[in-house]
């Protein structure tokens, strides 16, 4: 059984066609890209998937459940972490709070008392490496260190499918490669299926995607393993003909 | 044990305030009035502060709280003096000014909390004239001629009892009102309330993403300012004043006045509403003397200049400067 | 005869609604622009009203001749407003500009309260009343009805065919996107401002015509209320959404009070107001982007 179908789901705004018609599986603990162009409506996907906006057409089955009217708050509690395109933290308050917001409120958000939620956000900390900012508040973070917090946010909800938007735009590629790594160690400790959308970073998608949902004008390409997407004519076309090379860069 | 009480060290602050102020209330019975009216914008603040300051949502209709609590106690003395309940009638009173107000604002939360920030404040814009033009053209509880029941009060329970009950007992309950508003709030800020509401205030949709239930917890914050604003009419307006017309107790300037205490204190913090109220209360009795009828001319340009220049207000502004110092641990 | 004082009825509504639907313009220019929620609206109408009553009083002057003075008080007053608080909140959280808009309307109120005390006043233009048969209107009210239609076409020539208008349409579209056309997309803020509360005090000298004695200080409150009902039904960020949703409120404020009449034991007054909050609940239940938009 797939942890999320996808089926046949639209969703429009006024006359654009954000997300057309759009199919597809997320398995357990697999690691799945979705990729295309700006505009292409890889983040409306993720708002869909999330709740955040509610599909005007298809289905969306989470496990057993169909979410597909669910509100975002309880789709949450299902197992559904996010984290967005640009950061938002809580600005006002401090990094560790953020963090045991997530804890707190997420999947096992009803086995977790504020204490607990505390003493696991310090664990995050650690494991995201803001020890020296964990009082502070997120508001005043450095953009990357907003994004981290983010994703330990997202970690600290005990998700079973995390969706991450951008979450390695503007890093350099030592960074992504380390991200990549933390990523792919997350899933395989904690078993949590990752859908990383990224927009032109081939280099993480390769090292971290067994498999990449390629999207263009709201529709779905292709849906393949990593290797053969990145080789397919219909995707290299869609970034306008970029040499392969810069393309996997 | 320990660990859990120290979480509830800010709670030494405030009880300090509100004693000192008692103090110097008993020690001078001269200066009375000026600290009762000091309590009643303490409390007024603290219970405002608990959904404006902790949601960021504001609610231009809050003196209505206040209004129907009012009427909650005037009900219960009016209608029930001769039934031989004595005392009992004063409980009675704020049980019902707890329902009434419990009961508007789940009227006024089911419609105005589903909606956002802006559209939630266009639907609290009128919901005190709305109560007052209500209570005045159905003719309810004698509509525009208010009631009056300083005589009902003193057959229930004496002479006596009726005079201290009214110069000091409902002053004592202001007290009260503050002290246990003050508590609600930390209890809140140190629980899984406290969390949610600071989330959704910085950031509606994500605090939803994150797992929380944004309208509970917001209806949460709503019901218990409306029922500290009920207990506060009950005993500031109606006990003390022993009549109520609507005119007087659905007025806007009230809902001004907590708005210039929140906000001069510090929205969202603890002590920010006490502080609030001490500048605001001591400013207000000193111009009542040198400038008559000039406070909220005066007070009104504050608030535009507050949120220019100094939306944390006092009390986070001190907040930033004690970080990292023992006195952390005391003031937020 | 039931007919007659419908039909009546009718007309005195819609004549008072369009002038509602004229006062509440510069709300939902503002809002359409700036995504402001002008709270404190009503105190600008007072200041009209108070412009009319005080033109007319100390110098004789008619009220329509007070509409420029209106006008140009009211833009001064919104570029004041403009550039000291609003300007300056448009980024931060929406809390902020609403407790400036409202501190502006008591700000307002406390100075004219200052100016003029708190007693109610009013005027007597002196104007003859039409008689139709069936009902009788006073010119004066013809007078404020036509003012207030002839200000909804100009809003629409001036954004229709004047560049500065068309601007600002650009502007309530997408204003980024304006910005990168060249557009000075602060000077349309300032611009927009201070000609939604140009409008509104304009609005505040027609709507004297139809109170003999209410001019006070704090006489906005309600109008306040009932922009916003309007506004709502008519699409918070339309302007001539706002003129449709005037009369439609108009004709149901008639409407209600003629029916509050009918029943013994109310006071047909205190309920109608009552009824324009139970009103824009209503309506912000079951449909908070207005009732009379299509999309
Ligand atoms: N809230 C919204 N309202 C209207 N249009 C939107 C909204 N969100 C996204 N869009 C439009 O939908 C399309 C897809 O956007 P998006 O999902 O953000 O693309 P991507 O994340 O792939 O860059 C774009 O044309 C965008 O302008
Ligand atoms: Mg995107």
């Amino acid at each position: 059984m797939p942890l999320l179908k996808v089926r046949n789901v639209t969703k429009r705004f006024g006359g654009l066609v954000a997300v057309d018609d759009i199919s597809f599986e997320i398995r357990h603990g697999e690691t799945m890209a979705i990729v295309g162009p700006n505009g292409a409506g890889k983040t409306t996907m993720f708002n869909l998937i999330n709740g955040v906006f509610l599909a005007d057409e298809g289905q969306m089955i989470f496990e057993d459940v169909d979410v597909t009217h669910f509100p975002s708050y309880r789709r949450a509690h299902l197992g559904i972490g996010r984290t967005f395109q640009i950061p938002r933290p809580f600005a006002s308050a401090t990094v560790r709070e953020n963090i045991a917001i997530g804890g707190m409120f997420g999947a096992a958000g009803s086995e977790v008392n504020v204490d607990e939620a505390l003493e696991m956000a310090d664990h995050y900390i650690e494991l995201i490496g803001l020890t020296p900012h964990r009082d502070k508040p997120a508001g005043g973070l450095t953009p990357i260190e907003k994004k981290m917090v983010e994703i330990a946010r997202a970690l600290a909800m005990k998700p079973r499918l995390l969706l991450m938007d951008e979450a390695m735009a503007g890093m350099n590629p030592t960074d992504i490669d380390k991200m990549v790594e933390f990523l792919k160690d997350i899933r395989d400790k904690e078993g949590i299926a990752i859908v990383a959308m990224v927009e032109h970073i081939m280099r993480a998608v390769a090292g971290l995607a067994e498999r990449v949902l390629v999207m263009h004008q709201g529709a779905k390409l292709v849906d393949e393993p990593t290797q053969e997407a990145l080789s397919d004519p219909k995707v290299i076309e869609v970034y306008l003909g970029k040499p392969a090379e810069e393309f996997h860069a | 044990m320990m660990r859990h009480l120290q979480k509830y060290s800010p709670i030494l602050p405030v009880l300090l305030a509100y004693g000192v102020l008692l103090g110097i209330g008993l020690a001078y019975p001269g200066k009375w009035q000026l600290i009762a009216q000091l309590a009643f914008y303490c409390a007024l603040g603290q219970a405002f502060n608990l959904f404006m300051g902790m949601t960021g949502y504001v609610d231009f209709g809050y003196v209505a709280f206040l209004g129907v609590g009012t009427y909650g106690m005037a009900v219960s003395i009016y209608f029930l003096y001769d039934k031989g309940l004595g005392i009992g009638l004063i409980f009675i009173g704020l049980a019902l000014a707890a329902v009434f107000s419990t009961g508007l604002s789940l009227a006024v939360g089911a419609v105005a909390l589903r909606l956002r920030g802006a559209y939630f404040a266009i639907a609290t814009i009128g919901v005190n004239e709305g109560f007052r033009y209500f209570v005045e053209g159905a003719r309810i509880w004698n509509g525009a001629d208010g009631m009056i029941f300083s005589r009902h009060l003193r057959k229930a329970v004496g002479r006596e009892t009726a005079m201290t009950l009214s110069t000091q007992w409902a002053d004592i309950l202001v007290f009260g009102v503050a002290v246990l508003a003050a508590i609600l709030t930390l209890v809140y800020m140190r629980n899984k309330v406290g969390y949610a509401l600071t989330a959704l205030r910085e950031d509606e949709d994500a605090a939803k993403v994150m797992g929380i239930n944004v309208t509970k917890f917001k209806i949460i914050a709503f019901i218990t300012s409306a029922v500290l604003a009920g207990l506060l009419g009950a005993s500031a307006w109606a006990l003390k004043l022993t009549y109520v017309y609507p005119e007087d107790v659905f007025e806007i300037h009230y809902t001004v006045e907590a708005i210039i205490i929140v906000l001069l204190g510090g929205a969202g913090t603890l002590l920010g509403p006490i502080v609030g109220a001490l500048i605001y209360g001591a400013s207000k009795y000193f111009l009542a003397i040198v400038l008559p009828g000039f406070q909220l001319l005066i007070f009104a340009p504050i608030i535009i200049v507050i949120i220019v220049l100094f939306p944390e207000g006092t009390v986070g502004i001190l907040k930033k400067k004690i970080r990292g110092t023992a006195l952390e641990k005391f003031i937020i | 005869m039931i007919f007659e004082q419908l039909s009546g009825n009718l007309l005195q509504g819609v004549i008072l609604g369009g002038v509602y639907g004229m006062a509440t313009m510069g709300l939902s220019l503002i809002f359409g622009v700036l995504k402001v929620v002008n709270v404190g609206h009503g105190a600008f109408i007072m200041v009209g009203a108070y412009v009319a009553l005080i033109l007319f009083q100390t110098l004789g002057i008619a009220p329509p001749l007070a509409v420029p003075v209106a006008l140009i008080l009211g833009m001064a007053l919104g570029m004041l407003f403009y550039y000291t608080a609003i300007k300056k909140l448009l980024k931060g959280p929406e809390l902020a500009s609403l407790l400036a808009t409202f501190s502006i309307g008591v700000i307002l109120e406390e100075v004219c309260k200052q100016l003029f005390t708190s007693e109610a006043r009013g005027y007597h233009w002196g104007l003859d009343k039409l008689d139709l048969g069936f009902t009788v209107l006073p010119y004066s009210k013809l007078i404020a009805f036509g003012g207030s239609i002839l200000v909804g076409l100009l809003l629409y020539l001036w954004f229709h065919k004047t560049r500065a208008g068309m601007a600002m349409r650009s502007v309530v579209e997408d204003d980024e996107g304006a910005g990168v056309c060249g557009i000075n997309v602060d000077w349309e803020y300032a611009l927009s401002f201070s000609i939604g509360i140009g409008l509104t005090v304009v609005s505040g000298v027609l709507l004297t015509m139809f109170i003999p004695v209410g001019i006070n200080p704090y006489m906005g409150g309600s109008y306040t209320l009932k922009a916003f009902v309007i506004a709502v039904l008519g699409g918070l960020a339309s302007p001539y959404g706002a003129f449709f949703g005037g009369l439609v409120f108009g004709l149901i404020e008639n409407g209600s009070y003629t029916l509050f009449a009918q029943i013994p034991g109310l006071e047909p007054f205190a309920m109608t107001r009552f009824f324009s909050f139970v009103m824009l609940l209503v309506i912000l239940l079951i449909r908070p982007t207005g009732l009379l938009r299509t999309k």
